[in-house]
């Protein structure tokens, strides 16, 4: 059961780049790992690499160095893709299909025989919202029914993982939603979910664990609440003091509310933390409880790429 | 009946191929042309025969007599006569045999090379390619949709006019089948360089240049003949080896016209060079799509 879902070690592609262009790394050394039950996001901004990576995951392309795994299989292998959705990031069905006939004809080459292909088709096009679009050409459905048709897609044939890439990209609001609520009614029935997003509200909304990726590197990885904690920041709650007191540490700012004042505390090690808090206790402050510091995933997102940047 | 997966995937990659070749106007546009091809022999054009030999050929009503030039066996001399009705019969069939093979074939091409690059467009191979089967699995299955639409179409067209004419007048040539698997064969070899060329540049205007840059290569090596002997060394070595190396298009015609009109074949080497020359642009192509990044 915690058999990992995908498992990339030091994977790199290197594209040649074309005819006297110089060749471009599009991922580096990225290892990762996705285990069974997660929603995973995978964020990074645009060229980071991560349509490469699961490019790559599908034996759409070749990596050139490194290996993985999907759903315990090496990928480049058939086998490793019979129980995967995938939704591309850009996709055109055949236009003189209708939306039925377009799932029919992917699921069927996925190999599923023609009695799942009708109940599937019918069953997921309720579920996208297409139901009543099903014998429509594709060439008269709008971006948001693309996407959507897209979706269904994916899931025909109830996979293992799901993956996604860019799946809100250029959805309206509306649009988003569902595809958010999609996404968590596929996690909640024990599928795992993969998704590439700039996006990063998105991801922080129905993600369980993200990577950041920056050009190619892995800069960050862990769940959501370990991502938007903020490293060196913590918050402390105790009793008010004069802002003006003597003796409050550098790096400790406080907003005197009453009751409790909250004293924001930067500290590099835990000894440093410790002193400040004793500071703080000498001052004649009652502390009630201290906690790491917050912030969104975008901040983590641009701190995080930064501190990568700056490192280079 | 319980199909395997394998089996059901293929079926899936040729089902795709066959839906957009039918949805293109050309495959329609030859379906009709073959459809009007036979409905002409059967119903606008009139045999009048005495002594198996044509008196009268009517075509929409307008008469006219089909004659043979042959040379007097005792004078000498040239006369005319009313032409036999095999030979009309094999004139008709050789003339229905070379369109369809230059027709066929220049058409052909030009309605496969656009849809197999866009099978290779980024927003349609992704997706293909991230289902469960092999590449070449993939890719066999549209090159057999594409083999299969010109087999049928031509099939469609050969069978009726033969039956057509066969049953009008009585004269049997089995020998017009060949020009089945002939257009088919020939037609293969051209696609392949359009394969070729569209899994590595995925563009279909680079394809037709190329294949019909081919074409009308092999008309200038079907005169290997007069231009040999106009050549020196390396030049006449040079000449030579594009002969055998490229495909011979145009100097296959002649002798599959014989192969048709159940002739012995005075020369094998334009067509086995051409299939030769279609074998290693498959297999080049199924190599390179095999390990293509799309
Ligand atoms: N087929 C390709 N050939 C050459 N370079 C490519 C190719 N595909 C992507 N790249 C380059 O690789 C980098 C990563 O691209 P991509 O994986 O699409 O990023 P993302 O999905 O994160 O936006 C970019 O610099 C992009 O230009
Ligand atoms: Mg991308």
């Amino acid at each position: 059961m915690h058999d990992p879902v995908v498992q990339a070690t030091s994977l790199g592609k290197q594209y040649s780049g074309g005819f006297r262009a110089k060749p471009i790394q599009a991922l580096s050394d990225f290892s990762l790992t996705v285990h069974r039950g997660e929603v995973f996001g995978l964020l990074g901004p645009n060229g980071a690499g991560k349509t490469t990576f699961i490019k790559a995951l599908l034996g759409v392309i070749r990596p050139t160095s490194g290996s993985a795994t999907l759903l315990g299989q090496p990928i480049g292998t058939p086998a490793s893709r019979f129980r995967v959705g995938y939704l591309p990031e850009q996709h055109r069905f055949p236009g003189y299909l209708t939306a039925v006939q377009a799932l029919d004809l992917y699921a069927r080459l996925s190999g599923h025989d023609a009695p799942s292909r009708k109940s599937e088709s019918v069953r997921l096009l309720g579920r996208v919202g297409l139901a009543e679009w099903a014998d429509t050409k594709v060439k008269k459905f709008s971006k948001g029914m693309m996407q959507r048709l897209g979706l269904a897609q994916a899931l025909m044939g109830d996979p293992e993982l799901v993956i996604l890439d860019e799946p809100t990209d250029g959805v309206d609001p509306i649009g988003r939603r569902e595809i958010r609520d999609l996404v968590t009614w596929l996690s909640q029935s024990g599928t795992t979910v993969f998704l590439n997003s700039h996006l990063l509200s998105e991801v922080e909304m129905v993600c369980t664990r993200a990577a950041i990726l920056n050009d190619g590197k892995l800069v960050g990885q862990g769940s959501i609440a370990e991502l938007t904690t903020a490293p060196a920041a913590y918050e402390a709650q105790g009793t008010p003091v004069d802002a003006g007191l003597p003796g409050l540490p550098d790096g400790v700012t406080h907003d005197g509310e009453l009751p409790w004042a909250t004293y924001r505390i930067h500290a590099d090690s835990p000894e440093e933390l410790t002193a400040m808090l004793g500071q703080l206790i000498k001052a004649g402050v009652t502390l009630r409880q201290v906690t790491s510091g917050k912030r969104t995933l975008e901040q983590a997102f641009v701190e995080i790429v930064a501190d990568a940047e700056a490192a280079n | 009946m319980i199909a395997s997966r394998p089996a059901i995937q293929f079926s899936g990659s040729l089902q795709l191929t066959f839906r957009e070749l039918w949805s293109t106007y050309v495959t329609l546009g030859l379906f009709v042309v073959s459809t009007i091809c036979w409905l002409f022999l059967t119903f606008a054009m009139n045999l009048d025969v005495v002594e198996g030999s044509v008196a009268a050929l009517r075509i929409f009503g307008f008469e006219s007599t089909p004659t043979d030039h042959i040379r007097d066996p005792e004078t000498g001399e040239w006369m005319s006569q009313s032409m036999g009705l095999d030979k009309l019969v094999v004139g008709i069939q050789s003339f229905v045999f070379g369109a369809s093979y230059f027709l066929g074939t220049l058409l052909g091409i030009f309605a496969a090379a656009p849809l197999t690059a866009s099978l290779v467009t980024e927003s349609r191979i992704g997706l293909l390619l991230s289902k469960p089967l092999s590449r070449h699995r993939f890719l066999a299955g549209h090159v057999l949709g594409v083999f299969a639409t010109v087999l049928l179409l031509s099939t469609y067209l050969v069978l009726s006019v033969w039956l057509v004419l066969s049953l009008k007048t009585g004269i049997w040539v089995p020998s017009f089948l060949l020009a089945i698997p002939i257009i088919t064969l020939m037609f293969g070899v051209m696609y392949s360089v359009v394969l070729l060329v569209v899994v590595i540049t995925g563009s279909s205007g680079f394809a037709l240049v190329t294949s019909y840059g081919l074409i009308f290569i092999s008309f200038i090596l079907a005169a290997q003949e007069q231009i040999l002997t106009q050549l020196i060394t390396p030049g006449k070595e040079i000449f030579l080896g594009l002969y055998y190396l490229l495909p011979n298009f145009i100097e296959a015609v002649p002798f599959a016209v014989q192969l048709v009109e159940g002739d012995p074949v005075q020369n094998w080497v334009p067509i086995t060079s051409s299939i030769v020359f279609g074998a290693v642009a498959f297999f080049g192509a199924f190599q390179w799509f095999s390990r293509k990044d799309f």
